[in-house]
């Protein structure tokens, strides 16, 4: 058998997916319109964006830790990045000091080149300073640095977008402190919770992959989400019916989903 | 290339397992040269707030320049030495175990703001936070030994089809934003932005 045992109707439903996501696409790019529901946290980034310039306070952003050529955490600092660009944006736009730190330091020219793309983008370019991104070495020392700042200066709004560790609860907290407004994001299980409590708005799981997607707009990014949709759907359905043949001692599914 | 290392897991090819093995050594290498590039803007980004005396900022590059160097020289020497070993064991961890420590801190500042009955959902969430706070507690067991059946149920069965759920959802995610990264749609992951 060429394929590997246990991994045929895995290798099925991947090749599955990666077609929908294709033939998505291509309805998408032939005008069929899929709209990405609206995401309160990402409707909110403007609105963060101006109570800043109404306080003349800073805006501060975090894209998670980690490394972006990382398995656990690449894709999610690279979605993080990608929100950043929007909100740099509205920065830009409004005036806001948009002061960033980070400890992924592969990822360094992407953020700079990111933003500064933003900045150029509204004809402000001479408005960006690389002295607003901060390379901090390590995880703690970026919590240690992050307390310092947000209690010397007080931004009005603070973004926590990406992947996040321990330091999702410590970073909040100082937010909350200083009384910032507050949007998150991660797909780390264990510290949504903790965000959801302390922040204002929370980009749960893949809502920020979708988040991102939404960012960008464009039929690649949004057509795959649209074919993810129908995925769930039909992975529910696959779910219901084994929970409705599994008390019945049916275990052709199990069977099935084990080739 | 990508096709390769997604075949490789899933098709029984010898000759398309030791060029995947040959991939993923390259993406190791890959990974490291990236680390090295860190290294550098590191060190240039510090040393430019040195240089300028950047206000609030330039005494903890030079720290942070004085210690990268201690320590990279330490570990060319020898990884295995005292001295180095020493930098890990008494400096670094104590440093990082003691950020980590604050966490508690935090958590119960959190904890006291987010545990409110506002709303049913709320009320719910409050006492199963105080179930599994008593479940930890050593006192929880000697007020009522139901606390720890109790606290031990939401803690397992209780949560786990909640979160095998999220788990799925954000692989379903993950396999989206990976076929975005193949087919380069995702444009902020090379720099290129909207």
């Amino acid at each position: 058998m060429i394929l590997k045992d246990g991994r045929i109707v895995a290798f099925i439903l991947l090749f599955g997916s990666f077609v929908l996501y294709y033939l998505f696409t291509r309805m998408m790019e032939q005008g069929k319109a899929f709209k990405i529901r609206t995401l309160a946290p990402l409707e909110a980034l403007p609105e963060a964006v101006g109570r800043c310039a109404e306080m003349g306070k800073p805006i501060f952003y975090m894209p998670g830790i980690g490394s972006s050529l990382s398995l656990s955490s690449g894709a999610y600092i690279l979605a993080g990045i990608t929100i950043l660009g929007r909100l740099a944006g509205f920065a830009a736009k409004a005036g806001v000091k948009l002061r960033l730190f980070t400890v992924t330091i592969d990822a360094m020219p992407l953020i700079q080149d990111t933003i500064k793309t933003a900045y150029a983008v509204e004809g402000k370019v001479e408005e960006y300073s690389d002295d607003n991104i901060e390379l901090i070495a390590n995880q703690s020392s970026l919590v240690s640095r992050y307390l310092g700042a947000v209690q010397r200066e007080s931004p009005a709004a603070a973004c926590l977008i990406g992947y996040l560790a321990y330091e999702s609860v410590v970073l909040s907290e100082a937010g909350n402190i200083v009384g910032a407004m507050q949007i998150s994001g991660t797909v780390n299980l264990y510290q949504i919770p903790f965000l959801v409590a302390s922040t204002d708005y929370t980009l749960i799981m893949e809502e920020l992959f979708a988040a991102a997607a939404a960012v960008s707009g464009d039929a690649g990014a949004v057509g795959p989400i649209a074919a993810e949709d129908v995925i769930k759907f039909a992975s529910l359905g696959i779910m219901i019916l084994g929970m409705v043949l599994a008390p019945l001692g049916i275990t052709f599914l199990v069977d099935l989903l084990g080739l | 290339m990508f096709a390769v290392i997604i075949a490789d897991y899933f098709f029984a090819i010898a000759s398309l397992g030791s060029v995947a093995e040959v991939l993923r050594q390259f993406a190791v290498v890959i990974s490291n040269i990236a680390l090295g590039l860190g290294v550098i803007s590191l060190l240039r980004i510090h040393g430019r707030n040195v240089q300028r005396r950047l206000e609030g900022r330039w005494l903890y590059s030079i720290v942070t320049i004085i210690t990268f160097v201690s320590v990279f020289l330490l570990g060319i020497i020898n990884t295995n030495g005292d001295q180095y070993t020493w930098a890990f064991n008494h400096v670094y961890t104590t440093l990082q175990q003691t950020m980590y420590a604050s966490t508690g801190f935090f958590i119960v500042s959190s904890a006291y703001r987010a545990f409110r009955a506002r709303n049913i959902d709320a009320g719910l969430l409050l006492i199963a936070g105080c179930i599994v706070v008593f479940t930890n507690a050593p006192i929880g067991e000697v007020i009522w030994s139901g606390f720890p059946v109790i606290g031990d149920w939401l803690l397992g069965p209780g949560q786990l089809p909640g979160y095998r759920v999220l788990m799925m959802i954000a692989g379903f995610g993950t396999i989206v934003y990976a076929y975005r990264v193949i087919t380069g749609n995702e444009r902020g992951f090379f720099g290129g932005g909207e």
